[in-house]
C-alpha cells in the first residue's frame, strides 16, 4: 500500500502532463497564439488621473497607428521620382498600409471654413498693431497691397479683406508646419546650411494593431521593397522612416533573436555540465524534461490566467531554465553519491524538507516581482513561479521512479568536484584583517553607489532608428508626444482662455528659441472672449476711421464702406470648436482636443522643437496658470521606475526577514548561515556595481531579490548536509551544477541588448559568483567553530 | 503684400495639387508665337497697371519699369503712387521698401515661389510654351501681331488668377487679369529696351 502511493503520483502527474500537453498543441497550432510585444504593456497603469491618462493615450494613439517617410534627393523631380517608385510599391499592400492622401479640396474646405469667420481671427501681433498704430498706417498699407504687382490673385475680392489682415492670420497658421503642397505631393526641405536636400513626406497608416507581431513583419516587410524600389530609381534617395511601429519591431525582432540565443545558450551549457558530471544521457533527458514541463505547465496556466502574454515573459521563462534545475540536480546529486542500497524514493523522503524548503524560498523570491506594479513582471512572476512548481512536481513525482542507483555512475569529474569543497580553516589575525579589508572596500563600494531611474537609460532601439527619428523631428518641427501641456477647465471657453493665459507665457520662449513653436486648439478657435476683443478691435480701429479714409483716397463709390463693413461684420460671427472640429480643417489638429471629459473639459498644448536641454525652463512656463499642467510622460514613468526601485529594496530586506522566519523553525540558531551568503553576495555585487560606476535601476534591485530566492537554496543544500562528508559532497556538487547552470542562464542575460535584462543578468551573474564562492565558509561546524578554536 | 504673396503660394500650390502633365503635344497658335517674339536676353520697359475694382469710381492707377533677364528674373520696380521693389529669382522672392527688405519668401521652404515665378517671367516674356502645363492656349495671331487668352486648367487656380490674356507682337504689349470677384487688372507695357545697356544701373544691382 505504501509502495503504491508513489506509483499513483506518478501516474496522476503523468496525466496532468498530458493535459497539458494537450492544452498546449490547443494553443499553438489550433489557436495559433502569438505573444504580445507591446513595450507599454509592461508599464504600470496609472489610475491616479483619468484626464491626464486620457490626454496622453489621445497623443499617443494618433502617434501610434501612423508611419511617416521622408524621400530624399538633392532635386526635387529625383525626390518625387524615388517617393513615386515607392508609393508603387505601397499602393500593392493597401490593406496593411494606407497613405493618406491630400486633395485640393480638403484645401478649399478648409479655406472656407475660416473665410466666414474671418473679421474674430487676429493675430498676436495684428493685435498689437491695431491697438498701437493709428490710421494713417492701415490706410497706406492698404493701398501698398492695393498697387503692388501681387495683390491679384488671393482668396476672394480684394475688398474682401482690404487690410491683409485674415491674410496674415492665415500665414501665421501656415507656419505652424514647414510642409507644403508640391506637385500633388507633400513637400520638406532641410535647411540649405544642411545641404537644402528637398523630400516627399509620405503619411501613412497602418491599418492593424502595431504591436501584433505579424503586422510588424509585414509593414517591415513592405518597407523594405519600397526603399529597395525607390532606390532602384533614384541610387542617391535618401529615406528616413519613422514609426512606434519600427521601434517595437525592432524590439520584437531582438527579443526573439535572444529568446534564441540566450535559451538555447543556456540549455547547451546545461546539457554539457551535465553530461560531464553524469557521463550519462539520461539525467541529461530527465532534467531537460523537467524544466519543459515546467514551461509548458507556466504557459497553459497564464495563458489561462491572462489570456495573453508577452514576449519579454518568455524571455524570462528562458532564463526560469536556471532555477527550475536546481531540483532534479540536487536529487541526482545525492542519488549518486548515496548508498546503492538507499530506495529512491526513500532518498526523495528524506531530500524532501530541503526541496520544500528550497521551492518556498525561491517562489517566495520570484513573488517578490509579483508585488511591483509593472504588469509584465507581474506575469513574469507567475509565469517563473509556476515552471518552478510544475518543474518541482515533475522532479518530485517522477524522479524516484526513473532514477535508480544504478543509472548514474559518476564521471571522474564528479568524484573530483565534490571533494575541491574548501573552508575558511582557522580563523588568525591575517585573515580577520582580510575580512575587514574586504568590508571596508564593500562599504566605500555601496556609498559611491549612484541611481539613475531614466526610462531613456532602457531604450535600445537601433542608432539608425533613433538618428533617423530624430532627422525626421528636425525636418518637420513637429512636437514630442510624450512632453506637453494640458489644460483643463470647466466649460469649453475656459479651456480656451486657459490655453491663451499660457500661450502668453510661450510666446517669450519662442522669441528665445527655446521652443519653436507650439500647436493649440485656441490658435484656430481663439476663446469667445478673445474673438469679440478681435471683433471690437477691428470695429474700432479699421471700420471706424481708416476704411472711409481708404474708400475716399481710392476713389470708392459712396456704398462701398457700408458695404464692406456690412460684409466684414457678417463674418464676425463666433466660431466655435464645434464648428472647427466637424471641419476637414481640424483634421491635423484632433488629437489636441480631449473636449468634455468625466472631469471638466480639457485640452492639450504640444510644443515643437522643444529640446531637453531646454526642459527646465519650459515645463515652468505654466506655473501660477489655473488648470494649467505640464505632463512629462518621461519623466513620469522615470519617476515611478525610481519610487519603484526604492520601494523593492524594501521589499528586498523584508524577504530576507520573512525566509528567516520561515527558516528559523527548521535550523534555529543556525538560520544566518542560510541566508547569510545570498546576503553578503548581494552586499558585494552592489559595491562592485558603485566601483564601477553602474547606476543602480529598478532591475538591478529586482536581480537582488531573485538572487535571495537562489542562494537561500544553497544556504539550504550547504546546511542540511554539514554533518556527513559524502552528503556534503553531494550539496556541494549539487551547488556547483546549479551555480554553474545559473550563471550561464542568467550570465547570458547580462549579453541581453534589452538593458533592463542586462542590468538583470550583470547583477546576477556577480551575485550567484559570489553565493558559490562563499556559501561553504557558512558550512556549520567550519568557519565559526575554527574561529572559535 | 507679404501676405497676398503667401496666400498666393497656399492657392497656387493647392491649385497645382491635381496639375498632371495634361499639357497638348503642339500648340500651333503657341508655336507662331513663339516664332514672332524677339526674346532678347534682358528686357527692359515701363509698364502702366490699371487696377479696376468693383464698387470703385475709378480706377487705380500705378507705374515703374520692369527688366525681365533670362535665366535671372524679374525686377518690377512700382514708382508711382508707392515706392517698391519686388525681385524674383529661381529662389526667392524679394520685396524691398526703400534699402529695407520687407519681405523675402525662400523657394526652399515655400516650393510655389519657383511656380509664382516662372508664370511671371513667362507671362512677361510672352513665352507661352512654359505655361502650356497650367493653362489652355487659345487666340488668334495674325502676321504682326497676337491675341491669346489663358484659361487655367486647374478650378483652383481659375479662381485664384481668373482669366488672363495677353496682346503682343515682338513682346508682350499688354497683360489683362479678370478675377472672379469683379476686379480687373490692365498692364500695358511701353518704351522696351533690349540689350545690354537696357537696364539701369539700380536694377542691374538687384541681381
Amino acid at each position: 500500500m505504501k509502495k503504491n502511493k508513489p506509483t499513483i503520483f506518478a501516474a496522476l502527474w503523468a496525466a496532468i502532463v498530458c493535459l497539458l500537453l494537450a492544452h498546449n498543441a490547443y494553443l499553438w497550432i489550433g489557436k495559433r497564439i502569438s505573444p504580445d510585444t507591446d513595450i507599454m504593456a509592461l508599464l504600470p497603469v496609472q489610475q491616479r488621473d483619468p484626464v491626464l491618462q486620457l490626454s496622453f493615450t489621445h497623443m499617443v494613439d494618433t502617434a501610434q497607428q501612423r508611419a511617416l517617410v521622408l524621400v530624399g534627393a538633392t532635386d526635387w523631380s529625383e525626390a518625387k521620382r524615388a517617393a513615386d517608385a515607392y508609393s508603387e510599391v505601397l499602393k500593392l499592400h493597401a490593406d496593411v498600409l494606407q497613405t493618406t492622401a491630400m486633395t485640393e479640396q480638403t484645401q478649399q474646405d478648409w479655406l472656407a471654413l475660416f473665410a466666414a469667420h474671418r473679421a474674430v481671427l487676429l493675430t498676436t501681433a495684428q493685435q498689437k498693431n491695431l491697438q498701437e498704430r493709428d490710421a494713417t498706417y492701415w490706410v497706406e498699407s492698404a493701398q501698398r497691397a492695393l498697387y503692388s504687382p501681387f495683390s491679384g490673385p488671393k482668396l476672394g475680392a480684394w475688398r474682401d479683406d482690404p487690410f491683409g489682415l485674415f491674410a496674415g492670420w492665415l500665414q501665421e497658421r501656415a507656419q505652424e508646419t514647414p510642409v507644403r503642397p508640391r506637385d500633388g505631393a507633400l513637400f520638406v526641405a532641410d535647411a540649405a546650411a544642411n545641404g537644402g536636400r528637398q523630400y516627399v513626406l509620405l503619411s501613412l497608416t497602418i491599418q492593424h494593431p502595431v504591436f501584433e507581431m505579424g503586422t510588424q513583419q509585414a509593414v517591415t516587410k513592405i518597407f523594405d521593397q519600397a526603399r529597395a524600389a525607390a532606390l532602384a530609381v533614384v541610387p542617391g534617395a535618401e529615406l528616413i522612416t519613422s514609426g512606434v511601429i519600427l521601434h517595437a519591431a525592432a524590439a520584437g525582432e531582438q527579443a526573439r533573436g535572444e529568446t534564441w540565443t540566450i535559451g538555447l545558450g543556456s540549455i547547451l551549457g546545461i546539457i554539457l555540465l551535465m553530461w560531464v558530471t553524469f557521463r550519462s544521457i539520461k539525467p541529461i533527458l530527465l532534467i531537460v524534461l523537467s524544466i519543459v514541463i515546467g514551461c509548458l505547465g507556466a504557459l497553459s496556466i497564464c495563458w489561462m490566467l491572462f489570456d495573453h502574454i508577452h514576449l519579454l515573459t518568455l524571455v524570462f521563462g528562458a532564463s526560469l531554465i536556471g532555477v527550475a534545475q536546481d531540483y532534479g540536480i540536487f536529487f541526482l546529486c545525492h542519488r549518486l553519491k548515496a548508498d546503492a542500497q538507499l530506495d529512491s524514493t526513500a532518498l526523495l523522503r528524506r531530500l524532501m524538507p530541503s526541496l520544500a524548503l528550497t521551492l518556498i524560498a525561491a517562489i517566495i523570491g520570484y513573488a517578490g516581482l509579483a508585488f511591483t506594479p509593472f504588469p509584465g513582471l507581474r506575469s513574469m512572476a507567475v509565469f517563473s513561479a509556476l515552471g518552478l512548481i510544475f518543474a518541482w512536481l515533475t522532479v518530485v513525482c517522477w524522479f524516484p521512479q526513473l532514477v535508480s542507483a544504478q543509472t548514474l555512475k559518476g564521471g571522474r569529474f564528479a568524484r573530483w568536484y565534490g571533494a575541491t569543497i574548501w573552508s575558511s580553516g582557522k580563523m588568525n589575525l591575517g585573515k580577520w584583517g582580510l575580512v575587514l579589508v574586504l568590508a571596508a572596500g564593500v562599504v566605500a563600494g555601496i556609498l559611491q553607489l549612484t541611481t539613475n531611474d531614466d526610462i531613456r537609460l532602457l531604450q535600445n532601439s537601433p542608432p539608425q532608428l533613433i538618428a533617423d527619428q530624430i532627422k525626421l523631428s528636425r525636418l518637420l518641427d513637429a512636437p514630442t508626444p510624450v512632453q506637453f501641456y494640458l489644460l483643463r477647465g470647466n466649460s469649453e471657453q475656459q479651456v480656451l482662455e486657459r490655453e491663451e493665459n499660457l500661450k502668453q507665457r510661450l510666446d517669450p520662449l519662442v522669441a528665445q528659441h527655446k521652443i519653436s513653436g507650439y500647436q493649440a486648439i485656441s490658435n484656430w478657435v481663439p476663446s469667445e472672449k478673445t474673438q469679440r476683443g478681435n471683433l471690437a478691435l477691428l470695429q474700432g480701429k479699421i471700420l471706424s476711421g481708416p476704411l472711409n479714409q481708404l474708400a475716399t483716397q481710392i476713389g470708392a463709390e459712396d456704398t462701398w464702406s457700408a458695404d464692406t463693413r456690412k460684409q466684414m461684420m457678417d463674418s464676425g460671427h463666433i466660431l466655435t470648436v464645434t464648428q472647427f472640429m466637424d471641419s476637414p480643417a481640424s483634421e491635423p489638429w484632433k488629437h489636441l482636443w480631449l473636449g468634455q471629459t468625466a472631469d471638466g473639459y480639457a485640452s492639450i498644448i504640444a510644443l515643437r522643437g522643444l529640446a531637453q536641454s531646454n526642459l527646465a525652463v519650459v515645463q515652468h512656463a505654466g506655473d501660477g496658470l489655473d488648470g494649467v499642467q505640464w505632463v512629462d510622460k518621461v519623466g513620469e514613468i522615470s519617476g515611478v521606475l525610481g519610487q519603484y526601485r526604492h520601494y523593492m529594496a524594501w521589499v528586498v530586506t523584508c524577504a530576507y526577514a520573512i525566509v528567516f522566519c520561515l527558516l528559523f523553525g527548521r535550523y534555529r540558531g543556525a538560520t544566518w548561515r542560510v541566508l547569510a551568503p545570498a546576503a553578503f553576495a548581494s552586499l558585494i555585487t552592489l559595491a562592485i556595481l558603485g566601483w564601477t560606476h553602474h547606476p543602480v535601476q529598478l532591475f538591478h534591485v529586482l536581480a537582488l531579490m531573485l538572487l535571495l530566492g537562489v542562494g537561500v537554496d544553497y544556504g539550504i543544500f550547504m546546511q542540511e548536509k554539514a554533518d556527513d562528508a559524502n552528503k556534503l559532497s553531494a550539496a556541494w556538487l549539487a551547488i556547483g551544477l546549479s551555480a554553474a547552470n545559473t550563471l550561464l542562464s542568467f550570465g547570458l542575460l547580462a549579453l541581453s541588448h534589452t538593458p533592463a535584462l542586462q542590468a538583470f543578468g550583470v547583477t546576477m551573474l556577480i551575485g550567484i559568483a559570489m553565493v558559490w564562492v562563499i556559501v561553504p565558509l557558512f558550512r556549520k561546524g567550519d568557519a565559526v567553530q575554527s574561529g572559535k578554536g | 503684400m507679404k501676405k497676398m504673396l503667401l496666400i498666393v503660394c497656399c492657392v497656387i500650390s493647392s491649385a497645382l495639387v491635381t496639375t498632371g502633365s495634361q499639357a497638348d503635344d503642339k500648340n500651333p497658335l503657341v508655336a507662331q508665337i513663339q516664332a514672332m517674339l524677339a526674346k532678347p536676353t534682358t528686357l527692359c520697359g515701363r509698364f502702366d497697371q490699371t487696377k479696376q475694382l468693383s464698387g470703385m469710381k475709378k480706377p487705380l492707377l500705378s507705374n515703374g519699369r520692369f527688366c525681365v533677364v533670362n535665366g535671372k528674373g524679374v525686377v518690377w520696380r512700382t514708382l508711382q503712387p508707392f515706392p517698391s521693389v519686388l525681385r524674383l529669382t529661381r529662389d526667392e522672392i524679394v520685396n524691398y521698401q526703400g534699402d529695407k527688405v520687407a519681405m523675402r519668401l525662400d523657394a526652399n521652404q515655400e516650393p510655389a515661389v519657383r511656380m509664382i515665378n516662372n508664370v511671371m517671367f513667362s507671362l512677361l516674356g510672352g513665352d507661352l510654351s512654359q505655361l502650356d502645363t497650367l493653362f489652355v492656349v487659345d487666340g488668334k495671331a495674325t502676321a504682326t501681331n497676337w491675341h491669346a487668352t489663358l484659361t487655367a486648367r486647374q478650378p483652383g487656380l481659375a479662381k485664384a488668377i481668373g482669366a488672363v490674356s495677353l496682346d503682343g507682337a515682338a513682346y508682350v504689349n499688354t497683360i489683362h487679369m479678370d478675377e472672379a470677384s469683379g476686379d480687373h487688372t490692365t498692364i500695358v507695357f511701353s518704351a522696351m529696351q533690349s540689350g545690354d545697356k537696357a537696364m539701369l544701373p539700380e536694377d542691374a544691382a538687384l541681381f
